[in-house]
């Protein structure tokens, strides 16, 4: 009789683990990869990487994968493919998309594997052929860009995948058929693993910061690989979602990290000791010089953050307000000690919470100093 | 007297209905507030209006005669008239079915019924509203970068008195006003990391203090729990009549020492429709005024003169701070959109004449990034004096304080996570609205998926199937919106003439495809709402689509 | 792993080593077992030990794992010992270590890898068919074939077989299948038996592998080779949808699979003769859950449930009993009027009440509470799934109380462990027995406790004697 109470009224339609969706974020900055040839090939990567997707396309029936390059001023699509942008002429296009989409059935690979491959290494070999030496002006990776993407797609899909609400069922309708909708009432399970090789990402920091939390309020946790380059950015992004940041000393045995650490999803998570970052780096960088400081000042209006007091014309480099100088320096002791009268004054009040709680004239304004 | 607000009621509705979902618009907010301003000629009350309406009436018909001076005032104003207005608008999250009837069945003498319904409303018989536009209703926020009072110190002050008790919400008043500030005080937290708050009750006539100034939402929420705890010996039960003078009066000595650059703000739940005030409550707002303190007030039930007042003359005319909340789920909506920290006005004009101060002194503020320690051995921390193994320690005198935000207790240094300033930069540097598509705009540009999600748009039809449907009258209205966005996406970066529309685009895209201005991405209406809401940051920008190059783009981002 | 391939899992349990070890060296086999046998645990442990240069050590794995989900680890450990996929070994003096089968691990690597030529995932034919047949077809085929042995299950109860001819379609040979496995008795023209409800309420994905389970246990008697069956059922599920796969690699045996699983509308083959054939949605889904089928496929929502639209649920139930089925299929129909009072029927709407009494009937008949609820939330219409719990609270209970009213007693098969020598034995066995979720009954001061697994006890009974 025990048994007939709310708590099992909620029936799980099934009961295996959610399906997880993986969104890998390739570092292709071909400075960095130059760099690490030595002793990392690019190649070499990309075919560990894509052992890790298939085990990780094999961890669960309906897990899945997404795929986004983050080049040196683009960020691209390699897994799926997108649609090409061209209304014109359509002859051509399909012929390019079935060459991406396009593969011989081999009876020695699982076909969602073979899928995967077929695509994710059309796009890259695509994307390496259309790097240009124009894109090569800069040395740093559009990291930003793809977190953003990644978390628009993650949102999508979860939208996609996320059990019928009856308030929204309606609304969603009109960029979802209602078969899925009804019948999937699992949530999906979204992570993001960053594949990173440079470092230097300073200049984007706030759309990364955004990203961070947006990441953060979504619950997805940002894993980061790093192999070469450092910065504190990622470190923030792994601590901030939870995720887990490695640097593996040896790049070599990428794959055993890879397998090791990154791929239990969140409900494996749950059983295993995770990797820990240690202490994380919490330092700012100035938007000035983008020099990492310990103190730094702040402009009061859009919270820029500058190494030094001394501005040209005493204004803010960012939204250009004149900004008093003395503030810097007094403003913060002058605070505390009226804020220790006003806890005084108050645990006071607290003994008789009675009249004296009504302001009288001079009474109740505390006496500046 | 009720001719009048039966016309007023019409008039309103009218405007609702006849601009077919697409509320909030500039244009009709002109006709509205015109009205408004209008009807109440005729009223005794009109002696307390105050000068926004005036200045707006004048902007609405004062073409002539003007100096370039004040033109440009007027634009300014118009600015965030428009952008207070579209805070209003945004407010009603979801069709609601309000009878507005019967406030024009029974109007009493002696309570104000004229200020009644200033969001708004739909009605029942209203023709239900694309999702698609209800979605992009709620991201018109002004995504111009406004300067906003980033540094807060609140005072939110809850009505304790016996009109809580009302079970118009369930199961009362009082217990959903405690329930949902808490959520609030969390996402105030959330939303403003490096402001303060106090909370206070209006209880019995006095005004208790609730919680102390401070800027730990952990306190403020466990302060609000005891209030309804009935073993906490700060318990209370809701009693009496509340003081809006004593609230205020309270709240300004709360605030009169906070710094200037941070704003001073008051936030009032109040569901007695009666105040009992020891002296006159004008006074009191007058040095409200001087104190430069800006009061919003949520009420319950019905709207009083004396809040519209008080709003009015602590926000420099501006009434939008004054909602009336008619149900619990408009509760929260009304109290969580206080989180956005409010605009900053460069000067107010005020209409005693006295002369404001400044509303906000800008400065430059010392701050400490510590680093996070972790120990082996617990040590003392100089926050509390507990034994704790980890922590932050002062990066100018090495105390370890064990959270932040805080003020180091050695040096006074004001410590902080660069996290937590970050948190606050998408209120500085806000995405800027994505616009509808047009048909032909999605032929051009062939787009087929969505930049950031890969799901596919719907194919463009061919053309002479979108002439017949423009032709309709049905879709008459989307095809003036569609094709004034065409106008503008042609225009490309014509800033001020973009953002004089820009707010007036709020449907939905007939090709639901919407267009980022700067890289000209497509995306769908569920990837809009997210960036927009969420992530506030545009993968097309972000991700080198388009001609920009990412130094540019950078600078977008910064300037807005 | 979903309720419907545990079944498969129990029987390739019992299978020997010997067995265990031909299955691995097919990669897709292997890929097949990793996918849907193994706990979402023992998954990530087999993962990672699948690069790892050395044998894992059980302290590194001690450490890798948390302590309180230790209840999971030992499930994840016993059911890849007893797939034989990873080994005991001795690897120094102190230390023991777990080692991954030598044979899985290389089969699993190919498959992931995609390397070696094993051709083991299935070879499409190289000529183009003349009379193609699109996924549609094949959808439908499936559909026929599998509805018609449900037909001829259900037939017997509802009196429908003799009216409308169900279930005539269904071959001999599956007939005697559905005898063997005790869905239907020889005895009064084919009767359905308790397990045959069982069977009936599952999801189509699990009535597969129940079928097929049977199958493989009949496999030696029709002189085929068991693990030749096995792979093939494997590779089955990592064919596509919509392809066709030549037969030309087959073995003799899986040739004369190809026949039954036709019958069964696993597969399609255009004649007996065709030296190709298609996998229907039937054997693509063996080996996945119904999340996997939204990827697949957007078009179709689950594996052919057995209803008009695939897809579509088509029952409301409301607060007082009453039931209204959009539907006009016979199947459908007779599998309501299982545990329903049907009262009126029109074209497309059935209604009727669940009643006390027709409850009982079906809980007499051998139908479990659970599983008409389950039924019943699985085929709820759409405008009810939007419900959170889909049916009305009080219907379930209440279900669930006209079951318990004929069930005084509960019965579970297992063992009492008693003698204990000391107290701190018996509270360690109890607890260890406790964490891994075993335990059904206790008493203390008795000090004998009742498990309903052994097997894990035992080997913790024996490994603490070791260390003794």
């Amino acid at each position: 009789m025990n048994a007939i109470d709310g708590t099992d009224r909620h029936i799980k339609s099934t009961d295996g683990p959610p399906p997880s969706l993986l969104t890998i974020i390739l570092d292709t900055n071909p400075f960095a990869w130059a760099h690490l040839s030595s002793i990392l090939p690019l190649s070499s990567v990309v075919a560990n990487l894509l052992v890790f997707i298939n085990a990780h396309l094999a961890s669960g029936n309906a897990n899945e994968v997404a795929v986004i390059a983050s080049h040196n001023k683009r960020t691209a699509w390699l897994y799926p493919t997108p649609a090409p942008v061209s209304a014109h002429n359509t002859n051509g296009d399909s012929s390019s998309r079935n060459g991406a989409a396009t593969h011989t059935q081999n009876a020695n690979k699982y076909q969602p594997f073979a899928e995967v491959e077929t695509n994710l290494l059309f796009n890259l070999d695509n994307l390496l052929k259309t790097t240009t030496s124009d894109d090569l002006s800069t040395t740093t990776t559009q990291i930003a860009g793809a977190l953003s993407t990644a978390l628009s797609y993650i949102s999508k899909s979860t939208i996609r995948h996320s059990p019928v609400d009856p308030t929204l069922l309606e609304s969603h309708a009109l960029v979802i058929d209602d078969g899925n909708l009804t019948s999937q009432r699992v949530n999906l399970v979204s992570r993001i693993l960053v594949l990173s090789v440079s470092g230097d990402l300073a200049s984007q920091y706030i759309p990364v910061m955004n990203a961070i939390f947006a990441a953060q309020r979504q619950r997805i946790p940002i894993d980061i690989l790093k192999l070469a380059g450092d910065t504190v950015l990622l470190q923030q992004a792994c601590d901030a979602t939870g995720g887990i940041y490695m640097a593996p000393e040896s790049p070599q045995g990428l794959l055993q990290y890879l397998m090791m650490a990154f791929l239990p999803d969140a409900t494996a998570r749950k059983w295993l000791v995770l990797p820990s970052a240690g202490s994380v780096d919490f330092r700012a960088a100035c938007f000035c010089h983008r020099n990492v400081v310990d103190i730094g000042f702040v402009c009061s209006v859009c919270l820029s953050i500058f190494c030094s007091p001394n501005l040209p014309d005493s204004t803010c480099l960012t939204c250009s307000s004149v900004l008093s100088l003395g503030g810097a320096i007094t403003a913060a002791p002058a605070l505390i000690p009226r804020k220790k009268k006003k806890r005084k004054r108050v645990a006071g009040d607290g003994s008789t919470p009675g009249g004296s709680a009504t302001p009288l004239p001079g009474n109740g304004t505390p006496v500046h100093p | 007297m009720a001719d009048s607000d039966g016309e007023y009621i019409e008039a309103s509705d009218d405007e609702y209905m006849g601009g077919g979902g697409s509320y909030g618009t500039r244009g009709h907010g002109k006709g509205k507030k015109g009205q408004r301003g209008d009807g109440r000629a005729k009223n005794a009350w009109e002696l307390s209006a105050k000068t926004g309406l005036e200045s707006y009436k004048e902007s609405a018909d004062g073409t002539i005669g003007k100096s370039i001076q004040e033109r440009e005032e007027e634009r300014k104003r118009k600015r965030w008239l428009v952008n207070t207005m579209l805070d209003a608008v945004k407010m009603p999250r979801r069709r609601r079915s309000v009878d507005l009837s019967i406030y024009e069945r029974d109007p009493e003498p002696g309570i104000d019924y004229t200020m009644l319904p200033s969001l708004p409303y739909r009605t029942v018989s209203d023709p239900p509203v694309p999702r698609a536009v209800l979605l992009r209703k709620w991201l018109r926020k002004d995504t111009k970068a406004f300067q906003r009072g980033i540094i807060r110190h609140v005072v939110l002050v809850l009505d304790l008195s016996e009109a809580m008790l009302e079970k118009d919400m369930r199961p009362n008043r009082y217990f959903t006003m405690i329930k949902y500030t808490q959520e609030y005080v969390r996402e105030f937290f959330e939303q403003n990391p490096i402001s303060q708050m106090c909370v206070m009750g209006m209880h019995d006539g006095i005004c208790i203090r609730v919680s102390e100034l401070s800027g730990n939402p952990a306190d403020h929420i466990s302060a609000i729990q005891g209030l309804r705890d009935p073993k906490s010996s700060t318990s209370k039960e809701p009693k009496g009549s509340p003081s809006l003078q004593n609230a205020l009066e309270v709240s300004r000595a709360t605030l009169y020492h906070t710094p200037s650059h941070g704003t001073r703000e008051v936030i009032l739940v109040l569901g007695a429709l009666l105040t009992l005030d020891p002296g006159d409550i004008h006074k009191t707002i007058k040095s409200c005024v001087q104190d430069r303190i800006r009061v919003s007030i949520i009420g319950m039930g019905g709207r009083m003169h004396i809040c519209t007042e008080i709003v009015s003359r602590t926000n420099s005319g501006d009434e939008s701070g004054y909602v009336v909340a008619t149900d619990q789920e408009l509760l929260r909506e009304l109290l969580l959109a206080t989180t956005t920290p409010p605009v900053i006005r460069s000067s107010v004009p005020t209409t005693d004449g006295a002369a404001a101060p400044a509303e906000s002194g800008a400065s430059l503020l010392q701050m400490g990034f510590p680093s996070r320690v972790i120990e082996d051995v617990p040590t003392l921390c100089a926050c509390h004096g507990n034994l704790t193994r980890g922590g932050y320690t002062c990066s100018r005198c090495k105390a370890k304080v064990c959270s932040l935000p805080a003020t180091c207790p050695g040096c006074h240094l004001t410590l902080i996570l660069s996290t937590h300033l970050a948190r606050s930069y998408h209120h500085l540097f806000p995405l800027r609205n994505w616009i509808e598509v047009s048909w032909q705009r999605a032929r051009e540009k062939g787009s087929k998926q969505c930049m950031s999600c890969l799901s596919d748009f719907p194919e463009p039809p061919s053309s002479h199937t979108e002439n017949a449907a423009e032709s309709l009258t049905s879709a008459a209205n989307g095809a003036v919106a569609a094709a004034t966005s065409h106008i503008i996406a042609a225009n490309g970066r014509q800033r001020s003439g973009d953002d004089s529309n820009e707010d007036e685009l709020a449907t939905a895209s007939e090709s639901f495809r919407y267009e980022c201005r700067e890289c000209k991405s497509h995306f769908c209406i569920d990837c809009d709402v997210f960036c927009h809401e969420v992530l506030h940051n545009c993968p097309g920008c972000l991700g080198g689509a388009g001609t920009r190059n990412d130094e540019e783009s950078a600078d977008t981002e910064m300037n807005g | 792993m979903s309720a419907s391939t545990s079944q498969a899992l129990d029987y390739l349990e019992g299978q020997t080593q010997i067995t265990h070890q031909k299955l691995y060296e097919q990669p897709s086999t292997a890929l097949a077992v990793f996918r849907c046998m193994l706990p979402h645990l023992a998954k990530t442990i087999v993962m990672a030990m699948l690069y790892m240069p050395r044998a894992f050590t059980i302290g590194d794995l001690d450490h890798w794992i948390r302590a309180n989900s230790k209840g999971e680890r030992e499930k994840a450990i016993s059911v890849l010992q007893s797939l034989h996929i990873i080994t005991h070994s001795q690897e120094s003096s102190k230390s023991l270590s777990y080692r991954l089968e030598s044979g899985f691990a290389n089969s699993l690597r190919q498959a992931l890898t995609g390397g070696g030529n094993h051709k083991s995932f299935g070879v499409p034919s190289s000529t183009p068919d003349k009379n193609d047949v699109d996924i549609a077809f094949l959808d439908q085929f499936a559909r026929k074939q599998w509805e018609a042995i449900l037909y001829f299950m259900v037939g017997s109860t509802s009196g429908l077989r003799d009216s409308t001819g169900l279930g005539e379609t269904v071959g001999n040979g599956t007939r005697k299948l559905l005898e063997i496995g005790d869905f239907v008795t020889r005895a009064n023209h084919g009767t359905i038996t308790k397990t045959g409800f069982t069977f009936l309420l599952q999801e189509a994905n699990a009535q597969v592998w129940s079928l097929l389970i049977v199958y493989l246990k009949q496999a030696p008697e029709l002189g085929m080779n068991e693990v030749d069956v096995l792979s093939f059922i494997f590779m089955l599920g990592s064919l596509s949808l919509g392809q066709d796969y030549s037969t030309a690699t087959l073995s003799p045996t899986q040739l004369q699979m190809l026949e039954d699983l036709n019958d069964f509308g696993i597969v399609y083959r255009s004649s007996k003769t065709s030296s190709r054939f298609y996998p229907t949605r039937l054997a693509t889904t063996l080996t996945s859950d119904a999340g996997a089928l939204q990827t697949t496929s957007t078009t179709f929502s689950n594996a052919l449930r057995p209803s008009t639209a695939p897809g579509k649920g088509y029952i409301i139930v409301e607060t007082n009993y009453r039931i209204y089925a959009y539907t006009s299929s016979h199947l459908q129909i007779a599998v309501l009027s299982l545990f329903a009072r049907l009262s009126s029927r029109f074209p497309n709407l059935v209604s009727g009440k669940l009643t006390k009494d027709s409850i009982q009937r079906a809980i007499k008949l051998g139908i479990e509470a659970r599983q008409i609820i389950d039924y019943l939330t699985a085929h709820a219409h759409p405008q009810m799934q939007k419900n959170n719990p889909v049916l009305p609270p009080t219907v379930m209970d209440q279900i669930r109380l006209w079951e318990y009213e004929g069930e005084r007693i509960e019965a579970t098969h297992g063992h009492l462990m008693k003698d204990f020598s000391s107290e701190k034995e018996y509270q360690d066995t109890l607890g260890y027995a406790e964490s891994l979720g075993v335990l059904t009954w206790k008493s203390d001061q008795k000090r004998v406790f009742f498990v309903d697994r052994l097997e894990q006890i035992s080997a913790y009974l024996v490994s603490k004697k070791e260390k003794r």
